[in-house]
C-alpha cells in the first residue's frame, strides 16, 4: 500500500436506495447503545 | 374475466396461503414455506391453489438485533399490521438480517441493564429506570412482556450466527421470536453457545448441527455481509424494514403504518 495515496473519507452517509414510507416520526430505533430515547440518538 | 392476481391476495380466512402439503413445499422451497404470513398469524389449513401459481410474496427484509427492544416491538407491530388486513393480507416472505448494535459488548457483562446503560450513556440510574419503564410500557401495549430486571446483557454475534443457521434450515422466523422472548421476557443468556443451542432445540432445530454451526463460526461471514449491506444502504438504526426491495420503513412503526405499506405494495404488484 502506498503511504502517499490520497485518502477519501468513507464515513459519509450512504445514499438510501429506498423510497421511505412516512409513518410515525417518533417511532423508536436503536443506534449503537442508544435504544431508549426518542429521536434516534438522543 | 377473473383477475387471478387479485385472487391471490384474497385468501379466505383460516386458509393458509402456503400449504404444509409437501408437494407445494417442494415447489416453494423451504425458506418460502417458513416465511409466510400464514405462519406469522398462526393460520393453518389447506392450500389456496391460486396463491401459489400466480403470485410472488411480498418480500420483507428486516435489519434488527436481538438486543434491540424496539426491534421486538416493531416485529410485533408488523405482525399486527398483517393480521389487521384479514382476508386481504398479502402473502409475505420475511427475512431477518443481522445488525449488531454494540459489538464491543462482552459476552458476560457483569451488572444489570441499568448498569450497562448508565455506564455507556453516563446517565443517572434514575433516568435509565425511567427510560426502561417507558419501553416496558410500550412493549406491553404491543402485547410483549419485558423484564429488564432479569435481562442478561450480552454480545449478540452468536445469536446472529444462529439466525443464519436457522434461515438455512427454514426456521428463522421461529428462532427470531424465540430469541427475542428469551432475551426480553425470560432473562435467558443469548450470548453463550450452550444456551443458544438449547433455544435452537426448543424450536426443533438439530442440536448437534446448531452447535457445530456456532462453534465453527461458519455463519460469521453471513453476519458481516448483512452488516456491510446495511452500511451500504445507509441504515444506521434498527429496526429497519425493506419492503419488496423498494420501500424503507424505519423504526418500530405502529401496525397501521405496516398495514398501509403492505396494502400499497400489494396493490402495485396487482396493477
Amino acid at each position: 500500500m502506498s503511504d502517499g495515496a490520497a485518502t477519501v473519507a468513507t464515513d459519509a452517509p450512504a445514499p438510501n436506495p429506498f423510497a421511505m414510507i412516512d409513518g410515525d416520526a417518533s417511532a423508536m430505533v436503536c443506534e449503537g447503545d442508544v435504544c431508549f430515547i426518542p429521536g434516534a440518538g438522543e | 374475466m377473473v383477475d387471478a392476481t387479485r385472487l391471490s391476495r384474497r385468501v379466505p380466512s383460516g386458509v393458509s396461503a402456503v400449504s404444509s402439503d409437501d408437494r407445494y413445499a417442494t415447489y416453494l422451497g423451504e425458506s418460502r414455506r417458513s416465511a409466510c404470513s400464514s405462519e406469522l398469524l398462526g393460520i393453518r389449513g389447506p392450500m389456496h391453489p391460486f396463491a401459489l401459481i400466480v403470485s410472488e410474496p411480498i418480500k420483507i427484509d428486516i435489519w434488527s438485533d436481538i438486543a434491540c427492544p424496539w426491534c421486538y416491538i416493531g416485529k410485533r407491530n408488523l405482525e399486527g399490521g398483517i393480521s389487521s388486513l384479514g382476508d386481504d393480507a398479502p402473502e409475505v416472505e420475511i427475512t431477518y438480517h443481522s445488525f449488531e448494535l454494540a459489538p464491543d459488548t462482552p459476552v458476560d457483562f457483569e451488572g444489570s441493564e441499568v448498569d450497562f446503560l448508565a455506564k455507556h450513556k453516563g446517565l443517572p440510574a434514575e433516568r435509565v429506570h425511567e427510560m426502561l419503564d417507558h419501553v416496558t410500557g410500550v412493549a406491553a401495549n404491543a402485547g410483549l412482556d419485558y423484564h429488564f430486571d432479569t435481562l442478561q446483557h450480552t454480545k449478540t454475534l452468536k445469536a446472529h450466527e444462529l439466525l443464519h443457521f436457522a434461515k438455512e434450515q427454514g426456521r428463522q422466523l421461529e428462532l427470531a421470536e424465540r430469541l427475542f422472548r428469551a432475551y426480553f421476557t425470560e432473562g435467558r443468556h443469548v450470548g453463550r453457545i450452550d444456551e443458544l443451542v438449547e433455544l435452537a432445540s426448543e424450536i426443533g432445530l438439530d442440536t448437534g448441527a446448531a452447535r457445530e454451526a456456532l462453534e465453527s463460526g461458519r455463519f460469521a461471514p453471513a453476519v458481516q455481509a448483512d452488516i456491510a449491506q446495511a452500511q451500504a444502504y445507509g441504515i444506521n438504526g434498527v429496526p429497519f424494514f425493506v419492503i419488496d426491495g423498494k420501500y424503507g420503513v424505519s423504526g418500530a412503526q405502529p401496525r397501521e403504518v405496516f398495514a398501509r405499506a403492505l396494502t400499497q405494495v400489494a396493490d402495485e404488484k396487482a396493477a
